[in-house]
């Protein structure tokens, strides 16, 4: 137990500071007009515009009081803005993430750093995780202290989840979500305590909070739910009947989805007219040519003709999000079956987002998987539904219209599969023989994956996908770019930028 | 904790009364209900015959029955002739012909006998009858095979062959040598090879699987300590001595049906059109029109295994469905890692049959797929050729199967899960029915690409004979009030040849397509050209269609082919002094 508390701390204090040291940012409380050309140029702090579009919501939310953006504020989240039917400006990012930034950023507002300290509350977020990683490793796969500690070091540090712990993404907020869910279900599997009842509704709870967060998650944690249901529900053969047993706290617990999706609708209807209309559905915000609007968007990263060029010059080329998204705003049309053998490549082993090429590590997590399986003679129910998990968000993104994720460093899309494979590349290293010359070549591989890791942290998320990258001068579309930055002495970390 | 108690009897009491039928009762009927259902659909939307080779096929069964010249030489050198004579009882009527009907029975007949077998098959690997009603059920929940078994596509017939055969195969393999399971594997091998060619690829490895069953390891590897004898040498239970002979007596009564029917189909080539190998030389072959692709630039797997694997692969996985690909492939891995199954690996090399032959063939250029998602948009068209992924279904359906035999009871009802969510993936359109949408807007489509000239002819057809070049499929028989035995095309001897020269001498109407080959031998020739338009009135032009009729001297007179051929000795004498002029279109010519 003390071995745990030191381990716990250690994760912490290590992760707080490696966080800390490379939170993306600069001192001040921004205003519309210092993000373009300053804020918005790469390696800044509003690179793109996923985290230009959830602060400029937090903001709005802390200055106004509502979640509407004035125009202002909507043209700083150009591109990525939809207007409702009253005429107000929304940012087409599901509202989670923003209101769940909201305190950091008033708490950071008042030491005039809303930035830093909105951007804080996904360093909260991770190394929660961590924490939960540490817990699953040493509760459920039964590793010792040292590899869970190192599971949760590869989840945090050896790979591309980094770069998105530092800056307002929703990946961090899925990632804990998930995390803490199953493990709140492995205690309520083995729990009789009268309290048990809060696992559940915690699991309940933190699933609603993953829809508002980001809408794919009512997709990628269903393994997680049925993980929940195989928990309450069991079925018993006694002589000639049939017992179903059923845990009515697991029933019950539901009020609390129920209540965060109540309160999700309502939040849709009073901003966007209606309880299922998504912010992503919203019709696209078309700006008027006004020498006053331009002066506040962000200049495009790659002239739009030229990325029309290079998608017709694309042999290979299938139809990107972004068209989708001109031709009809149905999210469920955006995926589709006939992306995934795109999707998968990219997503695994392409040179501009694979996970093997970013983060070679993870090639591990299979072979302990399979020696996962054949120890145990099989994948007992928590395991097959960490599988089932990697397996769905492979599946989901796989066939999503722009597996790249926009300009971004490695798969970010499969950043909540990463603690998985991360746990499972640990469960390797504690297997079998030659474990002294397993671990140095782990050590080699983790040594590789968190140098890359941390130059995408150090620097930039805004890599674009080959197809535009071709374009630019560079010509570079994976970390390599990242080196670059670093090169040019070029950096967007907090610390580095302001000491 | 709450619980509820159920009697057991309420569960058994349903299962009791199916029991009192056997499993194959029941699938018989549930897929022969699907069936219905499918054909039903299919034919209200009219997607029977939205394939071009649907037509074809349908088209050269009837020849045989009901043409101009009727006789199983209309049966052609190109396909393989099993499917049309399956056909010819049902194209006799005109009305399942024209609809399609007629493929319909024969495939649904084989999807049914393909569903059977595919749980025996099943149940003869794994001794489970769960797993093998889950295969059964796999593969009739399958939409693309649903939709194919609507169709007189040859597809399900060969399915139904090599299920059958790979099904006596298997129990002659399981059975140590039972010689009666050969033959009769033999005996569907020989329908399977003249069903398609995938079928001689089967009867080929179904060989090559008695000679590495037989083959006396022990004896060619007697000093070896390699993996090689190793492997082999512990198949057969029987002694080494006397195996050579073994193997000499069983490959010779498993390849004397076998091979039959391909031994028939070159000396049907050599005999009927002069060449063996007709079916790939002749500018009809699918090979010479793969030439073209490839001078385009557009045969992306020529040459190329690895793109040749890949699309395959993913042809087979969009066939299958995604979610049931991943699980069959699954229940391969866990099935070839079954030490218990000692005939595994020649059960796969049996199943994977189809896998292998198209990989190869796309790699030989013999043939060519289009898949969205892989092909690129530059092509002029990105889908062509899926259907024949739905050849892996059979192998997807019993390797998926086998998983379930494996796995315990929440993997079972996981399995079972999933199958249910990939009929809603595809019922939403996330996996798409890749086999249907080729037949209704790929390049296969008849219907994508109707020209207004059919529906023309359609309305102004009235009597005589039709010249057209049937293979440019310039127009659609069946779908015009047209009879068989009215149409001249290129397998009518004397009367296509004898038209090219005199076109008057049969026709009515002729039919004409920019480049086809009654553009280039009338049309394109001066002298044909002449009686061309001196005996017929244009009365039908679009940019790449022409239609021409006669021009009547009695109107309103019905020519047959016996009239025709009368009148014909005299039209010479006739056409040099009562010919108006040569003036081309008449006022009655509709769109310009």
């Amino acid at each position: 137990m003390k071995k745990d508390i030191f381990a716990l701390t250690f994760i912490v204090i290590f992760g707080a500071v490696l966080y800390g040291l490379t939170l993306r940012g600069a001192p001040g409380n921004p205003q519309a007009g210092d993000f373009k050309e300053k804020l918005d140029l790469p390696t800044g702090a509003f690179e793109l515009s996923p985290e230009r579009g959830r602060y400029v919501q937090t903001a709005s939310l802390a200055e106004r009081g509502t979640y509407s953006l004035d125009k202002t504020w909507a043209l700083v989240a150009y591109p990525d803005v939809g207007v409702a039917e009253s005429g107000s400006y929304y940012s087409f990012f599901a509202p989670g993430v923003s209101y769940m930034a909201l305190p950091f950023y008033l708490v950071g507002s008042m030491f005039g750093y809303a930035q830093v300290g909105t951007f804080s509350v996904e360093v909260l977020f991770t190394l929660l995780t961590l924490v939960f990683i540490y817990l699953i490793g040493r509760k459920m796969f039964g590793l010792s202290v040292g590899l869970s500690i190192f599971a949760a070091l590869i989840f945090g540090f050896g790979s591309t989840a980094w770069s998105y712990s530092v800056t307002l993404y929703q990946h961090a907020f899925t990632t804990f979500f998930m995390v803490s869910s199953v493990y709140a279900i492995w205690r309520y599997s083995t729990s009789v305590s009268r309290w048990s009842f809060l696992y559940p509704a915690y699991v309940w709870a933190a699933y609603g909070l993953a829809i508002f967060v980001d809408y794919p998650n009512a997709i990628l944690m269903l393994p997680v739910m049925v993980y929940l249901f195989l928990t309450a529900f069991s079925l018993q053969s006694v002589r000639d009947t049939v017992k179903l047993n059923i845990r009515m706290s697991a029933v019950v617990a539901a009020l609390a989805f129920v209540l965060i999706t109540g309160l999700h609708f309502w939040h849709n209807q009073y901003y966007f007219g209606s309880w299922k209309q998504l912010s992503g559905g919203l019709p696209t915000y078309q700006l008027e040519a006004t020498p006053a609007d331009t002066a506040l968007i962000a200049p495009p990263l790659v002239p739009a003709n030229e990325i029309a060029a290079t998608q017709a010059a694309a042999v290979t080329a299938t139809s990107t999000a972004a068209e989708d998204a001109t031709s009809t705003k149905n999210v469920v049309a955006f995926f589709h079956e006939r992306k995934m053998p795109q999707g998968f490549d990219v997503l695994l082993f392409s040179g501009e987002r694979g996970l093997f090429f970013f983060t070679p590590l993870f090639i591990l997590s299979f072979f302990g998987f399979g020696f996962f399986c054949r120890k145990n003679k099989g994948l007992p129910m928590p395991y097959a539904i960490m599988a089932a998990l990697v397996a769905t968000n492979i599946f989901l993104y796989a066939s999503w219209g722009d597996p790249w994720g926009g300009w971004a460093f490695g798969p970010r899309y499969l950043i909540p599969s990463m603690p998985w494979l991360a746990l499972f590349a640990a469960w390797f290293v504690s297997q079998g023989r030659h474990i002294v010359m397993k671990k140095i070549g782990v050590y080699a591989l983790f040594l590789y994956s968190s140098a890359i890791a941390l130059v995408g942290a150090l620097t930039s998320n805004a890599v674009p996908p080959k197809s535009e990258a071709l374009l630019l001068p560079i010509k570079t579309y994976n970390f390599m770019k990242n080196f670059g930055y670093l090169q040019g002495d070029q950096a967007g970390d907090f610390v580095y930028n302001t000491y | 904790m709450t619980s509820i108690i159920i009697k057991k009897e309420y569960f058994e009491a349903p299962m009791r009364w199916a029991r009192q039928y056997s499993a194959e009762l029941w699938i018989g009927v549930a897929s022969t209900v699907l069936a219905a259902i499918a054909t039903l659909y299919s034919f209200m939307h009219q997607y029977t015959i939205s394939y071009g080779d649907a037509e074809s096929h349908l088209n050269i069964a009837k020849r045989v029955v009901d043409s101009l010249t009727p006789g199983f030489a209309q049966l052609g050198g190109i396909w393989l002739p099993l499917p049309h004579i399956l056909l010819m009882p049902f194209v006799l009527n005109d009305y399942m012909w024209r609809t399609g009907l007629a493929g319909s029975v024969v495939s649904g007949a084989a999807f049914v006998i393909s569903a059977i077998y595919i749980y025996k098959l099943t149940r003869v690997i794994t001794g489970n009858k769960g797993a093998a009603i889950f295969s059964s059920a796999v593969f009739i929940l399958n939409p693309n095979i649903l939709y194919l078994q609507t169709t007189p596509m040859t597809e399900l017939t060969l399915v139904a062959f090599f299920a059958l055969s790979s099904y006596y195969f298997v129990r002659f393999l399981e059975s140590e040598g039972n010689i009666l399971m050969l033959i009769m594997a033999a005996g569907f091998g020989f329908y399977a090879s003249l069903s398609r060619y995938d079928g001689w690829a089967l009867v080929l490895m179904e060989a090559g699987v008695i000679f590495l069953y037989y083959f006396p390891w022990k004896i060619a590897w007697a000093k070896s300590k390699g993996s090689v004898r190793a492997f082999f040498a512990p198949r057969s239970p029987e002694p080494t001595v006397g195996r050579f002979a073994r193997l000499e007596a069983r490959l010779i009564l498993f390849c004397s049906p076998a091979f039959l029917g391909i031994v028939m189909w070159l000396l049907w080539g050599y005999l009927i059109l002069g060449d063996p190998l007709y079916f790939t030389h002749s500018q009809f072959s699918a090979n010479s029109q793969q030439q073209s692709w490839h001078a385009r630039g557009e045969l992306p797997a020529y040459h190329n295994p690895w793109v040749s694997f890949l699309y395959y692969f993913v042809t087979t996985m969009s066939n299958g469905g995604v979610v049931v690909f991943l699980i069959g492939l699954a229940g391969l891995i866990a099935f070839s890692l079954d030490k218990k199954q000692r005939h595994r690996f020649f059960v796969i090399l049996v199943l994977l049959v189809p896998f292998f032959f198209n990989v190869l063939t796309l790699f030989l250029g013999q043939s060519v797929i289009f898949i969205p998602g892989l092909t690129p948009l530059s092509f002029e068209w990105t889908l062509f050729n899926v259907r024949y992924g739905t050849m892996m279904v059979p192998a997807i359906a019993l390797f998926a199967g086998y998983l379930f035999y494996k796995g315990r009871t929440p993997t079972k009802v996981l399995l079972c899960f999933l199958v249910a969510f990939q009929c809603v993936l595809f019922t939403i359109g996330f996996s798409p029915i890749l086999a249907l949408e080729d037949g209704v807007s790929g390049l296969s489509s008849a219907t994508a690409k109707i020209p207004d000239a059919q529906n023309w002819l359609a309305t102004h057809y009235d009597y005589g004979l039709i010249l057209t070049d049937d293979f440019a499929r310039t127009i659609s028989i069946i779908r015009t009030p047209i009879p068989m035995k009215n149409v001249i095309y290129i397998g009518n001897k004397p009367y296509w040849e004898e038209s090219l020269v005199a076109p008057e001498k049969y026709a009515r109407w002729i039919v004409i397509q920019r480049n086809d080959v009654l553009w280039q031998n009338i049309l394109a020739d001066e002298n044909t050209q002449g009686r061309l338009y001196k005996y017929f009135n244009r009365v039908y032009t679009a940019e790449e269609i022409q239609i021409f009729r006669r021009i009547d001297s009695t109107p309103g007179t019905q020519t047959t082919p016996e009239q025709a051929t009368t009148t014909a000795t005299t039209t010479g004498a006739t056409a040099a002094t009562s010919s108006p002029s040569s003036a081309p279109a008449s006022a009655s010519v509709v769109p310009q």
